[in-house]
C-alpha cells in the first residue's frame, strides 16, 4: 500500500514539476518574429507586402473613383444588372456619399500601404545589415509611402500624415497644402538613394515595379503640374524641369508600337514605362478584361469566360479620337466588330451574336441611351442594350484569363514618357519657358507630335491647353488621370447628359458643387477615429 | 399429537417458493435481498435473478430489497412462484449528480445544476447531445437550424462574450475527459447529462468554464448483470415549410401586369415552370442501429457498442452516415484497492454536401421560367445575368460535390487507487485523434468553375488532443461533520490542423473525380492552389496553420457538511494558457458557495405538507479561452490581407508580412456569477421544483474590433475591452399530477428569463463608442452592419434604416437623421436603434403519461418577446429586379418602381415568438418473460408537429445564440418534419 502511495506520489510531483508546466508552445507553420525576416528574401518578401497590396487595388477600386467619376468610363446598369446598389451611377453623377465601398476601401487600401511601409521602416533599422543596405531600402519604402500618400491626397485632399508605427495617438487631417510640402520633402530627400533606369536590362528587370530616380521626377512633375490645385501656388517651371530630369536619362524612350505598351506581356522590356503596376494570372488587380471587354467577342478573341456586360467610355470620350490613321483609336470596339488579325488589326471575317440573333454581326453602339426606367440604366436587350457603348481593348484581352478570378496579366502604367511629354507641353503652355533637352529643343507642338507620328496619325499643326486635354485623352485613356486631367482644366463639373429613350431627359442630375473635387472621409474611419474631420460640403 | 398435529399443521403450510426478480427491462437482477417477512430469514437472488424461500402459509409476506430500487413487499397466497419486477427508484438514481473530478448527492449540492436522465431525453433524429436537451434546462437555450449537418447553437444563461463559435458553447467533458469531442456520442449511448450552471459548479474547469459545463455520462451495466440491447429506428423527413415564390406563370403575369417587356426569350424564358425548391429538395430516409453490451462482475465490468446513423438530408446529395464503436473495460485489483480502466471510442462520419449557400439562395431566386436543361441535355446557363441567383441550382447541386470524411478516436485510460480509508488517487490520460479528409470535385458542366475541364482539391489535416489528470480525493465522516476535499493537475494540449491540402484542374473526363490529381493538366501556376480553403463556397486559399494550445492548471476544492444540515464548498483553480499574452497566461479562478437544508431543521416537521427546502448561495469566476486563434497574442508574419503576390526581380514572390497586431497583456474573460437558488418538494416530493436567481458580471471581454487603418497596420486589433452583465430567474416545476397502479402522468415545466446588457466597452488603453456588427451584405449594402453593440443595450440590438412606408410612386421612403424623408437610399448615418433579439422567456414543458404497457411523452418548448430581422424577405423583396430573379408572393403587393423595397431596414424587424409541439412519441412495451427476449418497446414519434408564430420566415427558430442573434439572413434552410418508427429489444 505504501509502494502505491509512494509510486502515486512521485508520479503526481513529476507531472507538476517537469516539463508540463510549460507553456510555450512552438508556432509550426508561421512565420514570428524570432525567425523571419532573416534572409535577404525575407526582406524581400517582407517589401513584397508593399507592392502586393499596390496592386490589390490600384486597377479597380482606385481606378474607378479616378475615372468613373468622369467621361472617360462609365458603368450603366442594365436592366438591374449592374447597379450593385448605385455605386457606379454615383461616381458618374458625383453623387457618392462617405459610404461609398471605393470611398472605403480605397482608403484602408491606401493608408494600409502607407502603415506597411512605416513598419517595414521600423523592421529594417532594427536588422543586422549593412548600414548601405538598410539606407537604400528605406529609401525604397520612403518612395513608396510618398507615393500611397500621392495617391491618398490627390483623391481626399485634407489626409494624415503618419512616419511611424505604431503612433500613439489618433492621427489628424493636415491641409491638402501641408501634404503636398511632405511628400514633395519626402521625395527629395530619398532621391539620391534611389537607383536610376540603366542600359542593361537585368538591372531594369531589378527595379521594374519599384521606385527609381525617374518615378520620382515624374511624380514631383505631377505634383508641380497640379501645385495650383493642391495649394493654390502654381509651379509650372518646375515641372518642366523635372519631366527634363526624366528625360535626361535617355534610357527612357517611346517604344515603337503604342499598343505594346499594354498588352498582357507588357513589362520591363517596355522602354517608355517609368513605374507601372505589375499584374498576373497570380497577381490579382486587373481585370479590364472582365468589365471593360464585350462578352460576346470573347471566343473570337480566344478565350471562353463569362463577363460583365457593363463598363464602356461615353460618346463624347469616344469622339475624341478623331485623327486619322491614329493607332490609339483601335484601341476601342465600336460598330461592326470582325475577328481580330493578332497584331492589333482586324481580318474580313465577322463576328456574329449568339443564337437567336445568330445571323447578325455584333456591332457596339457608341450611344447609351437610357430606359427611364430605372437609374442609370439602359435595359438589357443583346443586341440593342448590351451592345450600347464603346469597350476598349487597350489592355488586350489576356487569353490565359480563367472564369474563377478573371484577372489579366497586363501591368498598368502609372507613369511612362508620353505623359511627362504631355505634361512639359502643358505648362509650357501654362507659362513656362520651354526648355532644350538632350539637343532637342522641345516645344509643346514638338512634343505632341512625338506621340502622333508614334501613333501614326496626323500630325498637328497648332496646340492650345484644350487641344493639349484632348491629347491626354487620347494618349493616356484609361490610365486614371482623366479626374486629375478635368479637376486641372476645372472641366470636372462638365456634365454630357445622357439621353432617354422616347426624348425624355434624366431624371438623375450632376451635383456640379466643386467640393467634389475631393472624396468625403470615409464613415468607417470617422467612427473609429475621432481626431479626423469631415472634407467640406460632405 | 396435538402438539405433533399443530406442527404437522404448521409444516404443512411450510412450502417452498420460487420465483425471478427482474428489472423493468426484464433483465434479470442479480443480489437482491429476499426476505420472508414470518420467519426473517434472508437469503438473495442468484446470477439468473432466481430465489428459492420458504413460507409459512398463505399470509406470510414476501420482502424485496434491492439498492437503487424501491422495495417490494409480495403476499404470497395460494401461489408457488412469485416473479417480481422492481422499479428503479427514480428519486434514488437522480440523486447522484456528476460535479466535476467526482460526484455528490443531489441533496447536497450547493451549484446550479441540471442533471438530465436518458428517459427524459428528447426522441428523434438526432445526431448531437444539445439537440437531446432542447427545452429540458431552464437557462439553456438551444436553436438548430434545419440542416442535419449542422451544430445546433447553444446558450447558457445568455451571451457572455463577443466572440463566436467555440467562445460561446458551453465545454463538454465526457466521462471524465474533458474537451472531448461530443461528435463521439451516440446518443443510444448516454446514460444521463449534468448541466453545471453556476460559477460555484463550473470555476473547478476554471478558464473554459464560463458558458457552463456540461457533463456526459454514458451506460454502464449493473453489478451482477449482462446485458444485449438493440435499438433502433427508421425516419421519414419532409419539408415541412418552403418560401413561398412565384410560378413562372405567375412571374410572366406580374412582370406583363406592370407593363414590363417581356423576359429575353429562350435566354431568360424558354416557356419553362420549373420549381426550383423541388428540384433540389427530396424525401429523406434515416435509420439508426445502436448494439450494446456489456457485463459487471465481482473485479471487472466490460461493454462494447456499435451505432450506425445514415441520416439522408432533404437536400439533393446531401448525406451524413456515422458509424461509432465503443468499448471498455475496467478491472479492480488488491482488494478493489486498485482500478484500471480503459475506454475506447471510434467515430467514423462521412458527410455529402453541396454548395449550400448557392444552392439554397438559387432555388429561391432562380428564374422559374427557365429549365434546368438546354435541348441537348447539357445544364442551361446565362453568365451574362446578374442578380441573387445567377447560376443554374440544379447544375450546381449535381456539378459540384464535397464529400468529407472525419474519423475521431479517443482512448482513455485511467487508474484510480485507495491509498488509505476516505485518500483516493485518480490518474487519467487520454488521446483523442481526429483525421479529417475533405474532397471536392467540380464537373467539367460546373458552372462555377467554366471552361476548367473539372477542379479537384483533396485536403487532409489532423488534430490531436492530449490529456493528462491527476487528482486526489479524500472523503471523511467526523460524528456529524462530513469533509470532501479534492486536489489536482491536469494538462492539455490540442495541436490542430496539422496536414495540407492541393486543389488542380483540367481533366480528360469527369470519371475519376478527385481521385487522382496527377491526371489534372493545369495550364498556369495560378491553377494549382496549396491548402485550399475546404470552408463551402469560397474559391480562395485557405490560410491554415498548424495551432497548438497548452493548457496546464492546478485546482482544489473542499466540500464541507455539519449535520446534514449546513453545507459549505470552496475551490480554486489556477489556469496557465499558451494563447494568452506573455504577460498575462496564468489566471486564478475561485469559487465559494454554501447550502442550508432547511427541510433537516426541527422546525419543519411541523409542516408535513413540505417535504424538501434547501437554500443555495454561491459565488464564483470562471474564464473563457475558448474559440479564438492559439496564436492570438502574438505577432505573426504571414501572407498580409488582400493576398497577392508581388514581381520580384523578373520572379513572382509570395509577400509575407504581419498579419496580426501583437498584445502582450491579453488576458482571460472572467465572468463572476452570484447565484441563490432554493429547491423544495411538498406533498411527499409529489411537487418539486427549485428557482435560482443569479447575476453573471463577465469583464475583460476579448474583442476583435474594427481599429482605424490611419493607425493600425493591421484593420483589426484583439483586446480586453468590456462587461458584460447578465441576469435572470430560471423556475422549474416536477409534478406528477395522477400516480396511480396502471396510470401515471409525470410533467416538468421550466421557463427562465435572462436580461442581458453591455455595461462598457472600453479599458484605460481603448475606448470605443460601440462595435457593429452583422454585415448581412444585400445588394448595395456591402458595408453596412445592421447590430450594434453598445453599453446599455443587449446583444443583438438593432441598428437599422426606419421605414417610412411608400411615398406617392409607391417607392419605400426612408428616414435620414435629420428627420427629412427620403425615397432613395439612406447612409450608414441614418441608422436608429430598435429593439433586440434576445427573448424575454424560454421555455420548455414535457410530459410523461404512463399506461399500462403504453408510455407517451411530448414537449412542447418556445420562446417569447425577442425581435428578428427577416434580411431574407428584405433580400427576395425586389421588385424592381424580378427581370432577373424570381420574388416571393409577399412581392406582389409592391410596385414594380419600388426600386429600395430590398433595403435592409425595420420593415423587415418581426417578432420571434413561437411556441412549438417540438416532439411527441408513443411507445408500447411487451414483456414476453421468455428466455430469449426480456422485453421489447415499439415507438412512434414525430418531431415539429406544429408551430405557432406570427413570423413571416421559414422558422423563427433562428439562432438566438452568438454575436448577431435574431438574424434570419438569407437562411433558406427549408425547416422539416420528421416521422420515425422505432425499437428497443432487451435480450
Amino acid at each position: 500500500m505504501k509502494k502505491i502511495f509512494f509510486i502515486c506520489a512521485t508520479i503526481a510531483v513529476i507531472m507538476s514539476t517537469y516539463s508540463c508546466t510549460k507553456l510555450n508552445v512552438p508556432v509550426e507553420s508561421q512565420y514570428v518574429k524570432s525567425n523571419f525576416p532573416v534572409t535577404d528574401a525575407d526582406y524581400t518578401a517582407l517589401l513584397g507586402t508593399i507592392y502586393s497590396n499596390l496592386s490589390s487595388s490600384y486597377a479597380v477600386p482606385y481606378w474607378r473613383m479616378q475615372d468613373m467619376s468622369t467621361d472617360e468610363a462609365i458603368l450603366p446598369a442594365r436592366d438591374g444588372n449592374f447597379d450593385d446598389g448605385g455605386q457606379y451611377r454615383q461616381l458618374h453623377y458625383h453623387t457618392w456619399t462617405f459610404d461609398h465601398p471605393n470611398v472605403i476601401g480605397v482608403w484602408q487600401w491606401g493608408f494600409g500601404g502607407i502603415n506597411t511601409c512605416n513598419r517595414i521602416i521600423t523592421v529594417i533599422n532594427a536588422s543586422s545589415s549593412t548600414a548601405a543596405k538598410k539606407a537604400s531600402s528605406v529609401a525604397e519604402v520612403r518612395a513608396m509611402r510618398a507615393l500611397y500618400l500621392y495617391f491618398m491626397m490627390d483623391l481626399y485632399g485634407n489626409v494624415p500624415i503618419i512616419t511611424d508605427f505604431p503612433v500613439t495617438t489618433q492621427p489628424a487631417n493636415q491641409p491638402r497644402a501641408k501634404v503636398y510640402e511632405f511628400i514633395e520633402s519626402e521625395l527629395k530627400s530619398v532621391l539620391p538613394l534611389l537607383p536610376a533606369k540603366s542600359s542593361n536590362a537585368a538591372t531594369n528587370v531589378g527595379q521594374y515595379g519599384r521606385p527609381t530616380k525617374g518615378m520620382v521626377f515624374a511624380l514631383l512633375a505631377k505634383m508641380y503640374l497640379n501645385s495650383g490645385v493642391y495649394t493654390g501656388t502654381t509651379r509650372y517651371q518646375e515641372t518642366v524641369t523635372m519631366c527634363d530630369s526624366v528625360q535626361a536619362n535617355t534610357n527612357y524612350f517611346l517604344d515603337a508600337k503604342y499598343r505594346d505598351i499594354f498588352l498582357p506581356t507588357n513589362g520591363p522590356a517596355i522602354n517608355e514605362t517609368i513605374f507601372a503596376v505589375p499584374y498576373d494570372q497570380q497577381i490579382p488587380g486587373n481585370q479590364f478584361t472582365r468589365f471593360g471587354f464585350f462578352y460576346y467577342l470573347a471566343q473570337a478573341y480566344g478565350f471562353n469566360v463569362g463577363l460583365s456586360i457593363a463598363m464602356s467610355t461615353t460618346p463624347e470620350f469616344y469622339n475624341r479620337f478623331n485623327i486619322p490613321g491614329d493607332d490609339r483609336s483601335k484601341t476601342w470596339l465600336a460598330g461592326p466588330q470582325f475577328y481580330p488579325d493578332g497584331n492589333g488589326g482586324f481580318t474580313n471575317q465577322p463576328v456574329y451574336y449568339p443564337a437567336p440573333n445568330a445571323a447578325k454581326q455584333i456591332n457596339i453602339i457608341p450611344t447609351l441611351t437610357l430606359t427611364g426606367l430605372k437609374p442609370m440604366d439602359l435595359g438589357n436587350d443583346v443586341v440593342t442594350s448590351q451592345s450600347e457603348g464603346v469597350r476598349s481593348i487597350k489592355y488586350y484581352p489576356d487569353v490565359n484569363i480563367i472564369q474563377a478570378t478573371r484577372l489579366n496579366s497586363n501591368d498598368v502604367p502609372v507613369f511612362r514618357l508620353a505623359d511627362i511629354y504631355l505634361m512639359k507641353a502643358e505648362a509650357i503652355l501654362r507659362g513656362a519657358a520651354p526648355t532644350t533637352i538632350n539637343g532637342d529643343a522641345q516645344t509643346p507642338l514638338t512634343l505632341v507630335n512625338k506621340l502622333r507620328t508614334r501613333a501614326h496619325a496626323d500630325a498637328a499643326t497648332s496646340i492650345d491647353l484644350d487641344a493639349l486635354l484632348d491629347e491626354r485623352a487620347r494618349e493616356l485613356s484609361w490610365e486614371a488621370w482623366r479626374r486629375n486631367d478635368l479637376i486641372r482644366y476645372g472641366l470636372f463639373e462638365k456634365e454630357y447628359p445622357l439621353p432617354v429613350a422616347g426624348g425624355k431627359t434624366d431624371d438623375l442630375k450632376m451635383n456640379t458643387d466643386p467640393t467634389r473635387r475631393i472624396y468625403p472621409i470615409p464613415s468607417t474611419e470617422l467612427k473609429t477615429n475621432p481626431n479626423l474631420k469631415q472634407n467640406p460640403g460632405y | 399429537m396435538l402438539m405433533f398435529a399443530a406442527s404437522s399443521m404448521a409444516f404443512a403450510q411450510q412450502r417452498t417458493i420460487k420465483g425471478t426478480v427482474t428489472d423493468e427491462s426484464n433483465l434479470p437482477l442479480p443480489g437482491v435481498v429476499v426476505t420472508v417477512k414470518s420467519s426473517g430469514k434472508a437469503t438473495s437472488t442468484n446470477a439468473n435473478g432466481g430465489y428459492q424461500v420458504m413460507v409459512s402459509g398463505a399470509g406470510d409476506v414476501i420482502k424485496f430489497t434491492f439498492l437503487g430500487s424501491v422495495p417490494k413487499e409480495v403476499t404470497v397466497g395460494e401461489k408457488n412462484s412469485v416473479n417480481v419486477t422492481l422499479v428503479t427508484d427514480t428519486k434514488q438514481l437522480k440523486d447522484v449528480v456528476v460535479i466535476g473530478y467526482g460526484t455528490s448527492s443531489r441533496k447536497d449540492v450547493t451549484g446550479a445544476i441540471t442533471s438530465v436522465k436518458a428517459e427524459d431525453f428528447n426522441a428523434g433524429v438526432l445526431t448531437t447531445p444539445a439537440e437531446l436537451l432542447q427545452g429540458k434546462v431552464a437557462g439553456l437555450n438551444i436553436t438548430k437550424s434545419g440542416d442535419p449537418n449542422k451544430q445546433p447553437a447553444t446558450i447558457l444563461r445568455g451571451p457572455s462574450t463577443f466572440r463566436e463559435g467555440a467562445a460561446q458553447q458551453p465545454f463538454y467533458v465526457i466521462d471524465g475527459v474533458p474537451g472531448a469531442s461530443i461528435d463521439l456520442l451516440a446518443p443510444a449511448d448516454i446514460e444521463s447529462i449534468d448541466v453545471l450552471k453556476d460559477a460555484s459548479s463550473t470555476a473547478i474547469y476554471g478558464s473554459r468554464a464560463s458558458n457552463g459545463v456540461i457533463i456526459v455520462t454514458t451506460r454502464k451495466a449493473k453489478t451482477g448483470q449482462t446485458r444485449l440491447t438493440y435499438s433502433g429506428y427508421g425516419a421519414v423527413e419532409n419539408v415541412s415549410k418552403n418560401i413561398d415564390v412565384l410560378s413562372a406563370d405567375e412571374l410572366r403575369k406580374y412582370l406583363s401586369d406592370n407593363g414590363v417587356a417581356p423576359l429575353s426569350k429562350p435566354t431568360d424564358d424558354d416557356g419553362s415552370n420549373t420549381n426550383w425548391q423541388k428540384l433540389a429538395e427530396k424525401t429523406s430516409y434515416s435509420q439508426n442501429h445502436n448494439l450494446s453490451y456489456g457485463g459487471a462482475g465481482t473485479n471487472s465490468e466490460y461493454g462494447a457498442s456499435v451505432n450506425y446513423l445514415k441520416n439522408n438530408g432533404i437536400l439533393k446529395n446531401t448525406s451524413l452516415e456515422r458509424t461509432i464503436y465503443k468499448g471498455y473495460i475496467n478491472q479492480r485489483f488488491f482488494n478493489d484497492r486498485l482500478k484500471l480502466s480503459i475506454n475506447l471510442t471510434n467515430s467514423a462520419t462521412k458527410n455529402n454536401d453541396i454548395y449550400q449557400s448557392q444552392v439554397l439562395s438559387g432555388i429561391l431566386f432562380y428564374l422559374p421560367t427557365v429549365s434546368p436543361f438546354n435541348p441537348d441535355g447539357t445544364y442551361k446557363e446565362n453568365y451574362t445575368r446578374t442578380g441573387s441567383g445567377p447560376l443554374n441550382p440544379l447544375s450546381l447541386i449535381d456539378n459540384n460535390f464535397i464529400r468529407t470524411e472525419n474519423n475521431k478516436t479517443l482512448i482513455n485510460g485511467s487508474a484510480q487507487v485507495d491509498i488509505l480509508k476516505g485518500l483516493k488517487f485518480t490518474l487519467t490520460g487520454s488521446t483523442q485523434k481526429e483525421q479529417n479528409n475533405v474532397n471536392i470535385y467540380s464537373t467539367s458542366q460546373s458552372g462555377i468553375f467554366v471552361n476548367a475541364n473539372g477542379v479537384a482539391s483533396r485536403s487532409a489535416y489532423t488534430n490531436t488532443s492530449n490529456v493528462v489528470e491527476a487528482y486526489f480525493n479524500y472523503d471523511r465522516l467526523f460524528g456529524r461533520h462530513s469533509l470532501k476535499l479534492l486536489g489536482g493537475y491536469s494538462y492539455q494540449q490540442d495541436r490542430n490542423n496539422d496536414g495540407f491540402g492541393v486543389q488542380t484542374q483540367n481533366f480528360s473526363n469527369d470519371a475519376l473525380t478527385y481521385n487522382y490529381l496527377p491526371f489534372s493538366n493545369p495550364t498556369q501556376l495560378s491553377q494549382i492552389i496549396f491548402n485550399p480553403n475546404y470552408a463551402i463556397n469560397s474559391n480562395t486559399p485557405a490560410i491554415t496553420y498548424i495551432s497548438t494550445l497548452r493548457l496546464i492548471s492546478f485546482y482544489a476544492r473542499a466540500q464541507y457538511q455539519f449535520s446534514d444540515k449546513y453545507l459549505l464548498q470552496a475551490s480554486l483553480r489556477e489556469d496557465g494558457s499558451s494563447a494568452f499574452g506573455l504577460n498575462t497566461r496564468h489566471g486564478y479562478f475561485p469559487a465559494v458557495s454554501a447550502g442550508w437544508k432547511i427541510i433537516s431543521e426541527d422546525f419543519m416537521k411541523s409542516i408535513p405538507v413540505i417535504s424538501d427546502l434547501k437554500l443555495r448561495a454561491g459565488y464564483g469566476v470562471s474564464g473563457n479561452s475558448l474559440g479564438f486563434d492559439a496564436f492570438t497574442a502574438r505577432l505573426i508574419y504571414g501572407v498580409p490581407p488582400g493576398g497577392g503576390k508581388f514581381l520580384s526581380n523578373g520572379n513572382i514572390v509570395n509577400p509575407i508580412g504581419p498579419v496580426r497586431n501583437d498584445n502582450p497583456d491579453l488576458k482571460w474573460e472572467s465572468t463572476g456569477t452570484t447565484n441563490i437558488g432554493l429547491d423544495f418538494g411538498i406533498l411527499n416530493n409529489r411537487i418539486t421544483g427549485s428557482v435560482d436567481y443569479y447575476v453573471k458580471k463577465t469583464s475583460d471581454l476579448i474583442a476583435t474590433y474594427p481599429v482605424s487603418s490611419t493607425l493600425y497596420f493591421y484593420p483589426f486589433y484583439t483586446a480586453n475591452v468590456g462587461k458584460i452583465k447578465n441576469n435572470g430567474i430560471e423556475v422549474v416545476i416536477n409534478a406528477i399530477p395522477v400516480k396511480s397502479q396502471s396510470f401515471t402522468w409525470r410533467t416538468s415545466f421550466n421557463v427562465s428569463h435572462n436580461k442581458n446588457v453591455v455595461e462598457s466597452l472600453s479599458n484605460s488603453r481603448f475606448t470605443l463608442p460601440f462595435i457593429q456588427t452583422a454585415q448581412l451584405g444585400g445588394k448595395g449594402q456591402s458595408g453596412n452592419y445592421s447590430q450594434i453593440i453598445q453599453p446599455g443595450y443587449a446583444i443583438g440590438t438593432f441598428d437599422l434604416w426606419h421605414y417610412m412606408g411608400k411615398n406617392a410612386n409607391g417607392v419605400s421612403t426612408y428616414q435620414k437623421a435629420d428627420g427629412s424623408v427620403i425615397a432613395t437610399q439612406p447612409l450608414t448615418s441614418d441608422q436608429f436603434i430598435k429593439y433586440d433579439a434576445q427573448p424575454k422567456l424560454v421555455y420548455g414543458w414535457s410530459n410523461s403519461f404512463f399506461y399500462k404497457n403504453f408510455d407517451l411523452n411530448f414537449l412542447v418548448r418556445g420562446v417569447y418577446g425577442n425581435k428578428i430581422l427577416n434580411a431574407t424577405l428584405a433580400s427576395l423583396n425586389n421588385p424592381a429586379d424580378a427581370r432577373l430573379q424570381n420574388i416571393p408572393r409577399f412581392t406582389l403587393g409592391e410596385s414594380f418602381k419600388d426600386i429600395n423595397a430590398y433595403l435592409i431596414s425595420d420593415r423587415f424587424l418581426e417578432s420571434g415568438s413561437y411556441l412549438r409541439l417540438d416532439n411527441a412519441t408513443l411507445g408500447y412495451t411487451v414483456k414476453p418473460h421468455i428466455q430469449a427476449i426480456k422485453s421489447l418497446r415499439f415507438y412512434a414519434s414525430g418531431n415539429n408537429i406544429f408551430i405557432i408564430t406570427k413570423y413571416r420566415g421559414v422558422d423563427p427558430e433562428v439562432n438566438i445564440g452568438g454575436l448577431t442573434p435574431g438574424i434570419d439572413n438569407r437562411d433558406f434552410y427549408p425547416k422539416t418534419r420528421t416521422f420515425s418508427l422505432g425499437i428497443t429489444a432487451q435480450f
